[in-house]
């Protein structure tokens, strides 16, 4: 995402466990009510770090979520959420983003819904390294 | 270092009273509310026991070990759990702990030289400080336990049934339905399914601030029991953004009937079970 800049300081959250989703939730939704992000933005943003967080947890245990705003391009403004852990990583990463494709006993929606989700998703996975996915909604 | 540290011992042995005497008078300056909340008598018993234990940790401080070492430590670990229970800050906690250094000094500026001095202070600090470590760490331990418990009455919130009409059963969700609550969920929905030979069973998901994928699944499979047993469950509380979330994650509830509000659900539920509100 190159059409975006870090314009605020950064939160860091690490997760471990799922009371730390909660609160990852919490802070998205309290940062994205700051920035007067729509109900419905919140929700669907809310959402997807749901999805994003659990799946480090259920994935590779634990890691971090990081925070921040960022300005794009004519001046708009955006929230931006980096998630990353150093578990097993995607072997497939087109095949884990599809529909109803689960490790984990789950629906198998949670990866690709959450780019759904989201205005810009970016997902990078290294097996037996770790996984990244960072995505921005704009204002 | 050990000959030094044998006469410091013996040093405050001889001067213990005027020790007490100053410790206490530095308490009640600086620490008064710890004071007030264990009482004067106490404080005092407290204080003379810690000296006598510190008194014999002197001349062996390294060795942690030493059974007066531990009995300090104990008594220090009690009075700072009871602390953080009566919400007192660890700061005082601590000063009760530091102030035993003005009382001490003193003493051992009246009876050393310059060079013996700088060295028995240094001694008598390291204890110290030590033991004053301790207490921040059982502060924050007790803080921890409580912690545990508030998250373990957290989790005990149970899962209510409500009757709300002959055959017709409603559940409110609050929370997180992690695995353990859906567990509770299931098993509570289903008895009362069977005890109550309800038709309908209405799950109110108002209180569910996320409705992610995980809700979504627990939510299919509580349907789908409930079906096994004859019942109809109804999902109330979907709300506007919750119902498009739902469709962009590209969840498929379509086994499941779902309404907007509590009152539809309950008018669709009586119309399943052929009822009428009079």
């Amino acid at each position: 995402m190159p059409n975006s800049r870090q314009n605020s300081e950064s939160f860091e959250i690490m997760i471990s466990n799922f009371e730390d989703i909660i609160l990852a939730r919490q802070k998205v939704k309290f940062l994205m009510g700051e920035m007067c992000f729509s109900l419905l933005a919140q929700t669907r943003i809310v959402t997807a770090v749901s999805e994003l967080a659990r799946n480090m947890v259920t994935h590779a245990g634990q890691g971090k979520m990081t925070l921040f705003q960022v300005d794009g391009k004519r001046k708009t403004r955006g929230l931006k959420c980096i998630f990353e852990d150093k578990g097993p990583g995607i072997q497939n990463i087109d095949e884990a983003m599809q529909e109803g494709f689960s490790t984990a006993n789950s629906l198998g929606l949670g990866l690709g819904g959450a780019k759904k989700l989201c205005n810009e998703f970016k997902i990078e996975s290294v097996p037996g390294k770790g996984t990244s996915i960072s995505i921005i909604e704009w204002l | 270092m050990k000959a030094l540290n044998k006469e410091v011992s013996l040093l405050l042995s001889k001067h213990r009273e005027k020790i007490f005497e100053l410790w206490n008078k530095q308490l009640i300056l600086r620490a008064r509310s710890l004071v007030e909340a264990v009482g004067i008598d106490e404080t005092k018993q407290m204080t003379l026991d810690i000296l006598g234990h510190f008194i014999n940790v002197m001349p062996d401080q390294d060795d942690q070990a030493n059974d007066s070492y531990q009995k300090v430590l104990k008594i220090l670990a009690a009075m700072s759990r009871k602390m953080t229970l009566q919400n007192i800050t660890p700061s005082e906690t601590a000063i009760f702990v530091f102030s035993m250094k003005n009382s001490i000094f003193p003493v051992l500026q009246d009876e050393f030289d310059e060079k013996k001095l700088a060295d028995a202070i240094m001694a008598v600090n390291q204890l110290i400080d030590l033991l004053g470590i301790n207490t921040f760490e059982t502060y924050l331990e007790s803080r921890e336990e409580i912690i545990n418990e508030q998250q373990q009455a957290f989790k005990e919130v149970s899962v209510p049934v409500v009757k709300v009409w002959d055959r017709i059963i409603m559940i409110p969700l609050i929370g997180m339905l992690d695995s353990e609550r859906t567990q509770m969920m299931m098993e509570i929905l289903l008895e009362a399914l069977e005890n109550s030979q309800s038709k309908v069973a209405i799950l109110d998901i108002s209180g569910i601030p996320v409705v992610d994928t995980l809700v979504a699944r627990h939510l299919i499979t509580a349907a789908s029991a409930a079906q096994l047993m004859g019942a109809e469950c109804i999902i109330t509380g979907v709300r506007a953004r919750i119902a498009q979330t739902l469709v962009q994650l590209g969840v498929d509830l379509g086994g499941v009937v779902t309404r907007t509000t509590m009152a539809d659900g309950l008018q669709l539920a009586l119309e399943l079970t052929d009822q009428q509100m009079h």
